[in-house]
């Protein structure tokens, strides 16, 4: 074999490069209107609200003003203020900040967790299984709301990402089961064992190997319980049980929808944050169910 | 010294039962299996399915525990292979039954075949790449091809990117699983013809698992064959085809099928009568739980599981 033989010229190597794993979800995104509609409308809103929350105080937004309580939405107030005279507007994309960079935070601790623990289950089985799921079980059977209601009266002040660590104690399990039982399947097929007899270590093949295939599992999941957490957190602040009203999120802000007189006649309290949440959960569907579809060859669009 | 040696080697599988999962029972997979294979030759091992020869090729690798017994490659005790030094792990691969989950399917030809590589040995990407694209053409395969995915080739295309793989460490033994039983006829012989082609030019040896008789004899020097988890007969191609001595042999060699039209009838005749055969002396042969007795030398390279009374 002369050595110049097996150069081949990178030209005819891209020419002859299938596309990835990556590429394919993205044709699906952009064939899918309304997906794609969601992703831009995502990624603007996520733009805006990060973009404007760093010119905005959080303390000042908070901060009682008693000569301008529940003020109609003016010049000075776009979208009016609340019982204490607090801008609605500033405390919407606080809110909305806050509650965005929670659903992130909890989706990727739960993930990152989750993925760990269930491929360690899975891929090693017996005897570990049998102990990392028996902790799992153990977790599954705390009362989580109890449990948070319990953390919200004795913490005194918590920020965000307190309030991300104690959501995630309680919600990686869910991820965790469903990346066992598919390691569980995984780990059977010749190309785990075809590693092994290679010499690669098992974390590697855990890794490297078996995880990529897993991949397309993961990231529709996690875009799903991005939706969930968001609306997690938005229903424990709403009941009260989550974010006190010092640090504002979409939940606190639909709270006060609690008080009828609110509900009935100052509707520009929490009309806009209602929309948003739905919006916002809407939006991360169709996202999911476009990666979803991506990964399902025959329910391809693209 | 023989390159690799295999001695009463056993593979038992614990049944688990009763309300605390306590072993009950054990499955004898491989029971006191001995043989040795050759420097450059190719060893066969035959037998129904459940016998118990894949999973003395993989017990060999290390893919299954073994319960007992010792394997020696030159000199070396490789019981434990995952535990054993790299040149040596380095030297022993394998070439698996399935093409279609035996190639990850998330990973381009590139990382599949380069994987062996970029664990035992150490090469910038370009060298990498420069060698995992000779790998393709020995096989026989364009080396443009290196950045697709498994599932964009045929059957027989994805069984050479397994055996890419498999001599990419240049091995001096590789243990073939039935690695054209998933193949169709034409692309078998194409597979087949192929590993011996490599075989003469890397100087390999192969210990092949089959139930094939036919790619068998065209494939090795020595045939082993079990029943049960046990050899009933070990002999070279010659004293198995030719005068074979134990009846289950006779029963598999008299099961090849002829092409001659002419001889149908003849050789149902024949069939029949070895069927009657094994049927009549199938007590004579095996013990009271329908094992193999032990292996008894009746020439140089022939031995055969006959009865204790003689």
């Amino acid at each position: 074999m002369e050595t110049n033989k097996g150069v081949v010229d990178e030209k005819a190597l891209k020419a002859q490069k299938s596309p990835s794993g990556i590429s394919i979800i993205w044709r699906e995104l952009v064939k899918d209107k309304l997906a794609f509609g969601s992703l831009i409308f995502l990624v603007l809103i996520s733009v805006f609200v990060y973009g404007t929350a760093i010119f905005l105080d959080q303390d000042e937004i908070v901060t009682v003003d008693l000569f301008s309580i529940h003020q109609p939405p003016s010049e000075e107030f776009w979208l009016g203020t609340d019982y204490g005279g607090r801008d609605i507007f500033g405390q919407l994309i606080i809110g909305t900040r806050n509650s965005l960079t929670i659903g992130v935070l909890v989706t990727l601790m739960t993930g990152i967790i989750g993925i760990v623990f269930g491929l360690v289950a899975g891929y090693y089985g017996g005897h570990v299984d049998n102990i990392l799921m028996r902790i799992l079980d153990f977790f599954l059977v705390l009362p989580f709301m109890m449990i948070v209601i319990v953390f919200v009266a004795i913490v005194p002040k918590y920020s965000v990402l307190t309030f991300s660590l104690i959501m995630t104690a309680f919600l990686w399990m869910g991820i965790a089961r469903l990346i066992r039982s598919k390691a569980l399947q995984e780990k059977e097929l010749d190309y785990v064992q075809a590693s092994k007899t290679l010499g690669s270590s098992n974390f590697k093949i855990m890794f490297t190997q078996v995880l990529p295939n897993l991949s397309s599992l993961i990231i529709v999941t996690m875009t799903l319980n991005l939706a969930a957490n968001i609306g997690l957190e938005s229903g424990l602040s709403f009941l009260g049980f989550g974010f006190p009203e010092s640090t504002p999120s979409l939940g606190t802000l639909l709270g006060y929808a609690r008080n009828p007189q609110t509900l009935e006649f100052r509707w520009w309290i929490w009309v806009p944050a209602s929309v948003l949440i739905l919006l916002l959960m809407l939006a991360i569907r169709n996202v999911g169910e476009a990666l979803k579809r991506a990964t399902d060859a025959r329910q391809r669009r693209g | 010294m023989a390159f690799l040696e295999v001695k009463d080697l056993k593979v038992h599988f614990p049944i688990k039962g009763g309300i605390f999962g306590r072993t009950v029972d054990h499955i004898k997979a491989v029971d006191g299996v001995s043989f040795e294979l050759e420097k450059g030759k190719t060893y066969g091992l035959v037998g129904e399915s459940g016998s118990g020869k894949t999973t003395t090729g993989r017990a060999i690798i290390g893919l299954n525990n073994i319960t007992s017994g010792s394997v020696t490659y030159e000199g070396q005790d490789i019981t434990n292979i995952r535990r054993a030094k790299s040149s040596v792990r380095k030297d022993i691969q394998m070439i698996f039954q399935d093409p279609y989950s035996s190639l990850n399917p998330k990973k381009r030809v590139l990382d599949i075949v380069a994987e062996p590589i970029r664990n035992f040995e150490s090469m910038t990407k370009k060298e990498e790449r420069i060698r995992v694209q000779e790998l393709m053409e020995l096989v026989g395969l364009s080396p443009e091809s290196i950045l697709k995915y498994p599932h964009e080739f045929s059957g027989g295309q994805r069984q050479r990117i397994g055996i890419a793989r498999a001599v990419a460490l240049k091995p001096k033994l590789i243990v073939a699983d039935e690695p054209v039983s998933a193949l169709d006829v034409s692309v078998q012989a194409q597979v087949l013809n192929f590993m011996q082609d490599i075989q003469k030019e890397l100087d390999l040896t192969y210990l092949f698992i089959g139930h094939d008789l036919g790619v068998i004899k065209h494939m090795c020097d020595h045939i082993g064959i079990m029943y049960r988890g046990r050899y009933v007969e070990e002999g070279t191609v010659n004293d198995i085809f030719t005068n074979p001595q134990h009846i289950y042999t006779k029963r598999l060699v008299a099961a090849i099928p002829d092409i001659d039209p002419n001889k149908r009838a003849e050789q149902r005749a024949f069939r029949k009568e070895v069927q009657t055969e094994y049927e009549q002396s199938f007590n004579d042969y095996f013990d009271e739980e329908g094992l193999a007795y032990d292996l008894k030398p009746i020439s140089d390279t022939h031995l055969v599981a006959l009865p204790e009374k003689g």
